[in-house]
């Protein structure tokens, strides 16, 4: 009876010795999170979009600069009810090792029609960075009846009918800050929304409406070829390069109007703050990289603005709060 | 002549030992995408697009070019052997082919009729492709939201052809396929439509998993009622590619389906945002107009002749302004769309100036790739035709998870099998009383892109009717549609004078 225990006495000193070296360790980890399997990394548009070369540019660059401790990226791609249903499963994902190895690339044409759509909200995710911003122009066609934006402005004020092409998500809202800034009606100045900006540049190449809304990269191509011309800048300075041309809207006496497409990655809530601290680094590290800046923000024409985790929650909350008086919900 | 010597110039990129190789491993994959129901060639090039970035982008197009253009071939073979099509453009297919197969015990010429029919609507596809490329971008450019109404609003007549004996269940069906297609976000406001408060719905009801339920899975649930009924050993013919060969006859009949459909096709795929599905429902339903030797349904050769080269020649036709422009004209185009820029290239009006060697190169390893596909295609067919042989009871667990299988890899999801499940049901109740899914499908097909389209050409009229009209296009279309509906009631009302003048 004795040396049983003193035999259990035993054990329950190693077992507890090693529970406190398990314990020690898995609080030596915690403290510096380094990934330790595969990353699922959701992207709840189409391959081959936006979305997917952002998400691809930023594993590429990430792998070839060894920060993910040689683990793989997995991109799951979550289309299901135009994007909602990924969107709520990674807000879901509940603490623990999968919370630290799940990313979700989230752009402003995201967040949008979820506050329209659903209950999901920006603070049901944790953000991780904010990468860059896509800003918006005004272009007109070969056929186009007017030829530069005072034309426009001019044709308004004698009442005649303008409509405007393009994208959904932040095109519909560049629009609305539009009409609203020099005070027309929707019924005066419509809006036809395309499913992506390429159907609404074949419209305006067919001559079926007079002016298109397109984000720098979409369009440019056709910029070069004499297509289309840009002839408002939605920004608060005028662009670089083939599109410095287009006036802002304060060289016609009014205020700018702007609504950024902002381009950031954000992870499940209940990501540990280890985690989030080493994400947050690893895409200040890409976002400092010459592929990145060379290779991607310069050819699709965006504007670098990278912000870490704590910046981006304050801005994204921001985003939001307007967005949805915005649409009076 | 210009043309002819870039397009050998194109030739003179495809025919290097790395470039044939992956044109031939594009075709056989294309085979294989297409011909599992759910991944069709959209998902086929989605899958494949990751990793081709590491390509030189001219192999990396070549690749998912023949891939894209091979799944053409591939949906026919499931669909004229199990009644369930490898992807959506053969959806027609089925219903001319398993009769075909089973019915008139003919596999072989069936799927020799799909094959070859595929080759010569690719062929014409890619002749005009080749020639009058640009030009046919510029004429897609003139249809606009009118002209795309009016269209529609003819193609949505071809319904008529496709209802069968019953006229009132074909109407209710395909107001059934319209209610069904306007699920989901609306696509002008992009707000919510018929969700039920279901996160799901949101994303409306995805074509190729309900394509799959009620023309697939539907084919199981009957078959689990005849699963005892022995395989008659009715495969008199020898499986070989010389048994499945077609008769002089058999050729005649095929070639001018074909040819009609071939042109038809070409321009249906040219138009934004109509692909290579609507191309076969409207080259089968066109066929409906023309004189075949069997009634369309009962295993006609021209049925399928019909259908596999219009959605060839569709799939050959979208990539007229997809290069010309820059323009996607259907989804899977607008994926390559996609990898053309992850590949550096810039693709719009330039392409064809700025990159001649990748353009043409494309065009020429289309023109490679649908010989590759023909023969590997013929070649297979003694082997594929064995599946019939598989006695019922074996066959009806393989089906099920090929079905499954396809419903989830939609959207990874099991979201699509779900709905596969529900409208494979759905379509064996309808089956059992006598209603025909083919109006549901084609109504479900053309909806969405009539409402969008008409939608957004009374915002440009502010409302008003007169833009169909002053479009010259647009009234010709109008003209056209009058024309066809009013047609019976001119005869009717003719016969009825010249009945009452006899008397």
């Amino acid at each position: 009876m004795k040396k049983l225990a003193i035999l259990l006495g035993v054990l329950l000193l190693v077992s507890m010795s090693v529970f406190a070296a398990g314990q020690t360790e898995a609080a030596g980890a915690a403290k510096t999170f380094t990934p330790s399997k595969n990353i699922d990394w959701y992207v709840t548009s189409s391959p081959g979009g936006g979305s997917d070369i952002f998400t691809r540019t930023i594993i590429d660059i990430a792998v070839a600069e060894n920060l993910l401790n040689g683990q793989n990226v997995v991109v799951q791609y979550k289309t299901d009810g135009a994007g909602e249903v990924g969107r709520l499963l990674v807000s879901q994902i509940k603490a623990g090792v999968q919370a630290d190895h799940t990313l979700l690339t989230f752009n402003s044409g995201d967040l949008m029609p979820m506050l329209k759509n659903t209950s999901n909200r920006f603070e049901n995710f944790q953000p991780i960075a904010h990468m860059a911003v896509d800003k918006h122009l005004i272009f007109i066609g070969e056929y186009s009846k007017y030829k530069s934006f005072e034309e426009v402005l001019a044709a308004l004020k004698r009442g005649e009918r303008i409509v405007l092409g393009g994208s959904k998500g932040d095109d519909i809202a560049c629009h609305a800050a539009l009409i609203k800034e020099i005070g027309v009606t929707e019924d005066q100045f419509s809006y036809i929304a395309h499913d992506a900006t390429s159907g609404a540049i074949t419209a305006i190449l067919g001559g079926h409406f007079d002016l298109l809304i397109s984000k720098p990269a979409a369009a440019s191509q056709y910029v070069e070829a004499g297509k289309i011309k840009p002839i408002l800048a939605l920004s608060t300075s005028r662009f670089p390069g083939n599109l410095n041309s287009a006036p802002t809207l304060s060289e016609f006496g009014y205020k700018n109007v702007e609504v950024p497409n902002w381009r950031s990655i954000v992870a499940p809530k209940s990501m540990s703050a280890e985690a989030v601290a080493y994400w947050t680094n690893v895409f200040k590290k890409v976002s400092e990289t010459e592929t990145w800046n060379k290779g991607y923000i310069e050819k699709q024409k965006l504007v670098p603005d990278y912000m870490d985790s704590e910046t981006f929650r304050a801005y994204g909350m921001q985003f939001q709060k307007e967005y949805l008086a915005s649409i009076g919900k | 002549m210009e043309n002819l010597q870039m397009l050998f110039m194109g030739f003179s990129v495809v025919l290097t030992l790395e470039n044939v190789m992956v044109t031939l491993l594009g075709a056989i994959l294309g085979l294989i995408v297409g011909a599992m129901p759910g991944i069709g060639s959209l998902a086929g090039v989605a899958l494949l697009l990751p990793l081709t970035y590491k390509f030189n982008p001219t192999t990396a197009i070549i690749m998912l070019g023949s891939l894209y253009y091979a799944n053409m071939y591939g949906g026919s073979f499931s669909a004229i052997l199990l009644n369930i099509p490898g992807d959506s453009p053969a959806v027609m297919t089925a219903l001319d082919g398993y009769p075909m197969a089973t019915k008139r015990n003919r596999p072989g010429q069936a799927l020799f009729t799909a094959n070859s029919s595929s080759f010569i609507g690719g062929l014409i596809g890619m002749l005009i492709l080749t020639f009058m490329g640009p030009l046919l971008a510029d004429l897609g450019l003139k249809f606009g939201p009118a002209e795309m109404t009016s269209l529609l609003l003819v193609a949505m007549t071809s319904i008529g052809w496709l209802v069968g004996e019953s006229p009132t269940k074909g109407v209710v069906l395909t107001l059934v396929g319209v209610l069904l297609a306007s699920m989901g976000m609306d696509t002008l406001t992009g707000s919510p439509r018929f969700d039920f408060g279901n996160i799901y719905l949101l994303g409306g009801i995805p074509f190729t998993p309900f394509v799959i339920g009620t023309v697939g899975f539907s084919q199981v649930l009957k078959l689990m009622e005849e699963r005892n009924k022995k395989v008659e050993a009715n495969l008199n013919q020898k499986l070989t590619i010389k048994g499945s060969l077609l008769t002089a006859h058999d050729f005649k009949r095929l070639l001018p389906p074909a040819i009609r459909s071939g042109f038809m096709g070409t321009f249906v795929g040219v138009l934004p945002g109509a692909g290579a599905t609507t191309g076969a429902f409207l080259g089968y339903a066109m066929q409906k107009t023309f004189k075949s030797e069997e009634p369309l349904g009962t295993g006609a050769i021209e049925g399928i002749a019909a259908c596999e080269s219009a959605n060839n020649a569709a799939a050959a036709g979208a990539f007229a302004p997809l290069l010309a422009l820059g323009i996607p004209g259907s989804g899977t185009g607008a994926v390559l769309l996609g990898g053309l820029m992850m590949w550096g290239l810039n693709p719009g009006p330039l392409l064809f100036t700025t990159n001649p060697d990748f353009a043409w190169g494309l065009i020429a390893s289309l023109f490679l790739a649908n010989i590759l596909t023909l023969i590997i295609a013929v070649g297979i067919i003694p082997f594929l035709i064995q599946i019939l042989t598989v006695p019922v009871r074996m066959l009806i667990p393989i089906i099920t998870v090929v079905c499954v299988v396809g419903g989830y890899s939609t959207s990874n999801s099991m979201y699509g099998v779900i709905i596969m499940l529900l409208s494979g049901v759905f379509g064996y109740i309808l089956d059992r009383n006598g209603y025909g899914v083919a109006p549901m499908l084609l109504a479900f097909v053309l909806a969405p892109l009539l409402e969008s389209n008409m939608r957004k050409a009374f915002i440009i009229s502010n409302g008003k009717l007169d833009i169909f009209f002053d479009k010259p296009i647009s009234a010709f279309l109008l003209l056209v549609l009058f024309a066809i509906v009013l047609t019976p009631v001119i005869k009717f009302i003719l016969r009825k004078a010249g009945v009452s003048k006899k008397k």
